[in-house]
């Protein structure tokens, strides 16, 4: 009986012919475009969680001060709000760095006359500090500090990542919605056409005392069919780009 | 087999009610043919409609194969159709199956194992004399053909009780000969058969007891 009822829907789906493989087609877009916006943007918001973590904030001091000045500085700025740690880097230090980072070059640093970098600090903003309002507060406590000259960093291009993944999921979001409700509305016209082609079957079916089971399975195993099909192609199609992309 | 007590049907056009049987009551036994006949509008497809539950009588009761039909529920009413078979006017054969598919549709719809449908599928289309065109399409058969593929259709579960509502309506006197003689064939099996003609002259020619209806009432009831 089941096999009869499986061999009527897919009956059913030739005849609906190609409304029916628009309905699939559509099916597959809006499951793609969901799944692929989804993908990109739980990865970017992966990404920007980690990124945050890293999101360091520079305060360049007027002068080096002594390790005494050093110590009492490095404990008021701990005790700030926001502030995870905090590291000290004195003009050698800073110094030391950018040798490293010249590596072969880094000979034309000794034709400086003087060592021309300022001393600073490396504050690490808590997990409350790392975002858009937190990072500006704490980059107006440590800007008025009276040692402060300047400070630099903070997490704004995370945050502007952080914008475009939301941007991103709130568009996938929005044409997924869009596909579905053209899917929805090709899926009911193509059901729409298989009843109206299945009218003379329901009939005798009717007629001849046949269960509402059996008139309304076939109808709703197209159906199915046709999502199921829908959802193994946007599946292969979004395994494949990954696979591709990876 | 059948009863009917005091039926009577109202269609309402809009504001206007439009009566198409008024107070009916007969009897069939159990093996009859019986003739409905009377002319167009008398009430005849009315009252077949009301024997296989595709409508209800607005007064009165009516009792088929031992069931009052008013009342029933929607699996009853399934239940009660499995063993009425129905021919109308058109074949209301499927289009895109052969004959023999149209036949098997039925049998397989009800859950018949498949071992049983070939076998029952032929033996009606043998009892309709159409097994030579058992692999034809609808539109490949004559209009008799046709006919007789729909009565192998409605006596393929071998049901107790066969309604033919004008199903010699479209052919012509060759044709319609046949479709009777296979129609007596079918009775003298036991089947009880109510055929429903306005054909007055087919009617006279088959000798069957005939209940006559004429503005919605049984006139004669005689033979």
């Amino acid at each position: 009986m089941l096999g009869f009822l499986v061999g009527e829907a897919f009956r059913d789906l030739r005849r609906a012919g190609r409304v029916a493989v628009s309905a699939v087609v559509l099916i597959t877009l809006s499951l793609g475009a969901l799944g692929g916006f989804w993908l990109v943007s739980s990865n970017i918001g992966r990404a920007v969680a980690k990124w945050h973590d890293q999101v360091r904030i520079v305060v360049y001091l007027k002068r080096e001060p002594s390790a005494c000045d050093a110590a009492a500085l490095l404990e008021r700025v701990r005790a700030m709000p926001g502030v995870a740690g905090v590291v000290f880097i004195g003009k050698a230090d800073a110094l030391r760095s950018l040798k490293q980072v010249l590596g072969k070059d880094a000979g034309v640093v000794d034709q400086l006359p003087a060592n021309p970098l300022p001393a600073s600090l490396e504050v690490t903003p808590s997990a409350t500090a790392a975002t858009p309002d937190g990072a500006r507060d704490l980059l107006t406590r440590l800007a008025v500090l009276p040692e402060t000259d300047e400070v630099a960093g903070g997490g704004d291009w995370v945050e502007r990542l952080a914008h475009w993944q939301r941007l991103l999921a709130t568009i996938g979001l929005g044409v997924g919605a869009v596909l579905a409700v053209a899917a929805i509305l090709t899926v009911t016209t193509a059901t729409t056409l298989i009843l109206h082609a299945r009218r003379h079957e329901t009939e005798i079916m009717r007629l001849v005392g046949a269960s509402e089971l059996t008139i309304r399975l076939p109808v709703l195993l197209q159906g199915m069919l046709q999502g199921l099909a829908g959802a193994v192609l946007a599946l292969g199609a979004l395994v494949i780009t990954h696979s591709v992309v990876a | 087999m059948i009863e009917l007590h005091r039926v009577s049907k109202v269609y309402s056009v809009g504001p206007v009610k439009v009566p198409a049987l008024r107070e009916v009551s007969f009897r069939i036994n159990k093996g009859e043919f019986v003739v409905l006949t009377g002319p167009s509008g008398a009430g005849k497809t009315t009252l077949l409609r009301l024997l296989y539950r595709d409508d209800l009588p607005s007064e009165g009761d009516v009792e088929v194969l031992g069931a009052n039909l008013v009342g029933l529920g929607r699996s009853q009413v399934a239940a009660l159709r499995r063993s009425i078979g129905v021919v109308f006017q058109d074949s209301k054969l499927l289009p895109v199956r052969t004959v023999y598919e149209n036949v098997a549709f039925v049998l397989r719809v009800l859950g018949t194992p498949r071992r049983e449908i070939t076998a029952r599928a032929f033996d009606a289309l043998r009892a309709v004399g159409l097994s030579a065109r058992a692999q034809a399409y609808p539109a490949q058969l004559s209009q008799g053909e046709a006919q007789r593929a729909a009565l192998a259709r409605a006596i393929v579960r071998r049901p107790p009780l066969l309604l033919a509502d004008e199903p010699t309506g479209n052919l012509d006197e060759a044709m319609a000969a046949e479709i009777v003689a296979v129609l007596k064939d079918i009775g003298a099996g036991g089947t009880t058969i109510v055929l429903a003609t306005h054909q007055a002259r087919l009617a006279a020619t088959l000798r069957r007891r005939t209940l006559t209806l004429g503005g919605g009432r049984v006139m004669k009831d005689e033979g």
